[in-house]
């Protein structure tokens, strides 16, 4: 037998073209459907018009070219740029922590970071949000200490320690977290305005603002993390084993759960607490293409995306002209699809 | 000629335990030594001592360079691990297993080359492996199973393998297949294997030379017959033992009940 003869894991293109078609389709459908229905023909118009050269005229009226690239077109974009950060992050953590439940959401990370970003908006000087701001940098603050105390206090625990110990330990570091965030939005409720509705996640009020604002720390961390994902493959097979190949399991574990925090922070920050799209995302990849993390992560990037886009499309649209929640539409979906984890996941350690 | 492995003054702790007191070794190129010590001795800290995983005093030396200069990387490239109870990352098929062992020679960023691939299908070929290839490694029996570890370790394609117990779970049958293809594959490639070992019968067979560990400490050390004696086994296993020859030219390790009586108890007298 030589080399042509196996077949490794591995990322297929076409695996990721046809995952990027349904990133496209699901842009389409979202910008199409809202108060005001756009034809599809007539956005791809309006879209190609904006690059250089190309010169369309969509057919929509300037009302509708507002709505269009004021509203819908941010929010999506934003949307795409949340899910996902949160779907790498989540594919991330379960790598470096070796546990398949864990979730930037359950580990208390998304919780660190929104009490980062309610102290920084609370107390913080009052200057627009920039990349580079104290808004971001006291998410990222609050989404390390939420994760280091959840893995202080899960592995803490000697006897007994499983997989569900870590989550249970993410639980209790997020309620407290939340229940703070919570208490110092109530005592500046007149200049907390912005983060009202913090908790159960939204993208209702984003701009392209926001976009620009979560841009470099999201391209950054994912990068590193998709940098990461062969590591993660061979952090798979547990420290000692990692360590006999070459790897050192440490700097991996600190890399890796550096950037997932960063990107999770920095969307945090914009949108708030959204749970389970780093659970659901990864996982069902892993079940149609296969465990690797270099298969896992990139699609988590793309599907993650998707998959947060048509979220909210869901959470715009289900009850209109009223919103839903987005946090609540990803609960709804994810914490069923959590159930199935756990069960599958029974015994693990980690 | 520069020893393969060279071990001097080996410490190491675990808080206020002594896991490994000064010990010493020396393992020349394509030689196979076998460890052997009661549960506890420190053998597979030993091993693990070798592999980077554990930090010690003293100093370690591969073909004559210490392990202290050495990167982690390059060291994997010199020391293969066949650990006793590997972790199996679910979802995770034979090859994609068995190619991990290629990651020391793999770039930062590159993924395996047409080279790796050869390499792992060699060993595949090599271990009998090629039918079980995208079975996910959860789903092996034991002796599969301990076949793809090996697999991976030489697809590291370092000079030393290490090997911890590495037929403990296995039927006698399984144990001697498993033990034939590492001399098989040592002869063929030349290597340097030490192993912890629990069978004393079988250690006696394949290793060149013993060394036995007690608490920690090198307690005997050389052939089969010099090593396998009454009252070193007595004295540090605790076990009243029975060296026979096998009329073959090896020796077989017999456990001797104590009480020396197999009559039935007494009815009566059982509770």
């Amino acid at each position: 037998m030589t080399g042509d003869e196996i077949r490794p894991s591995r990322l297929h293109w076409w695996w990721l073209v046809g995952a990027l078609l349904v990133l496209a389709a699901a842009v389409l459908v979202s910008v199409m459907l809202g108060a005001v229905d756009l034809g599809a023909s007539s956005i791809v118009s309006s879209l190609l018009d904006r690059l250089p050269f190309v010169d369309l005229d969509s057919g929509l009226t300037d009302r509708e070219e507002a709505i269009l690239w004021d509203l819908r077109m941010p929010r999506v974009v934003l949307g795409g740029i949340v899910g996902a950060t949160l779907a790498v992050a989540g594919g991330s953590y379960q790598g470096a922590f070796r546990n398949p439940l864990a979730d930037p959401y359950l580990l208390g990370v998304a919780a660190g970071a929104g009490l980062g970003a309610t102290i920084a908006i609370a107390y913080g000087p009052s200057i627009p949000s920039t990349p580079f701001g104290p808004l971001p940098l006291m998410a990222f603050i609050g989404g390390i200490a939420g994760v280091a105390a959840t893995y202080a206090i899960g592995y803490s625990v000697r006897a007994g320690r499983t997989a569900v110990t870590l989550i249970l330990a993410g639980v209790a570091v997020a309620s407290f977290l939340t229940a703070v965030q919570t208490y110092l939005q109530q005592r500046n409720a007149e200049t907390l305005r912005e983060v009202y509705g913090w908790i159960l996640g939204r993208l209702s009020t984003v701009g392209w603002t926001e976009v620009w604002m979560v841009l470099p720390y999201v391209v950054v961390a994912t990068a590193v993390m998709l940098l990461g994902a062969r590591r993660l493959d061979v952090l798979s097979v547990g420290d000692d084993e990692a360590t006999t190949l070459g790897v050192d399991p440490t700097r991996v574990r600190l890399v890796m759960v550096l950037a997932a925090t960063l990107g999770t922070a920095a969307v945090v920050a914009v949108s708030g607490l959204i749970g389970f799209v780093g659970i659901i995302v990864p996982h069902t990849i892993r079940i149609i293409f296969g465990s690797s993390y270099r298969i896992v992560l990139p699609l988590s990037v793309v599907l993650g995306a998707a998959f947060l886009i048509l979220a909210d499309l869901l959470a715009r649209t289900v009850a209109a002209p009223a919103e839903i929640p987005i946090g609540v539409v990803t609960a709804f979906f994810g914490a069923p699809f959590f159930a199935i984890v756990l069960r599958s996941s029974r015994g693990l350690g980690s | 000629m520069t020893a393969a492995l060279t071990l001097t003054g080996i410490g190491v702790r675990f808080g206020d335990a002594t896991i490994l007191d000064s010990v010493d070794l020396t393992v020349e190129p394509g030689e196979w030594v076998g460890l052997i010590g009661p549960n506890g001795a420190g053998k597979t800290t030993l091993l693990r001592t070798v592999t980077g995983a554990v930090a010690f005093d003293g100093s370690i030396q591969i073909n004559g360079a210490d392990t202290s200069t050495l990167k982690r990387r390059q060291l994997a490239r010199s020391v293969a691990l066949v650990p006793q109870q590997p972790v199996l990352p679910p979802g995770t098929r034979v090859v994609d297993y068995v190619l991990l062992g290629r990651t020391p020679h793999l770039g930062e960023v590159t993924g395996p080359s047409r080279h790796d691939l050869d390499i792992v299908a060699g060993v595949l070929d090599a271990l009998s492996l090629s039918a079980f290839m995208n079975r996910d490694v959860t789903t092996l029996s034991g002796g599969e199973l301990q076949r793809v570890v090996i697999a991976r370790a030489f697809a590291q394609e370092s000079p030393i393998l290490l090997l911890d117990e590495p037929t403990t779970a296995l039927d006698i049958g399984k144990q001697q297949a498993v033990l034939e293809l590492v001399d098989r594959l040592r002869r063929q490639r030349t290597l340097t294997v030490v192993s912890a070992m629990h069978d004393l019968t079988i250690a006696s067979q394949f290793p060149d030379r013993l060394v036995m560990l007690a608490a920690g400490q090198v307690v005997a050390e050389g052939t089969a017959a010099a090593v396998l004696r009454p009252d070193l086994i007595r004295a540090h296993y605790d076990a009243e033992v029975r060296i026979l020859d096998d009329g073959a030219g090896g020796i077989v390790v017999v456990p001797v009940r104590s009480q020396g009586d197999t009559t039935d108890p007494d009815p009566g007298t059982v509770a």
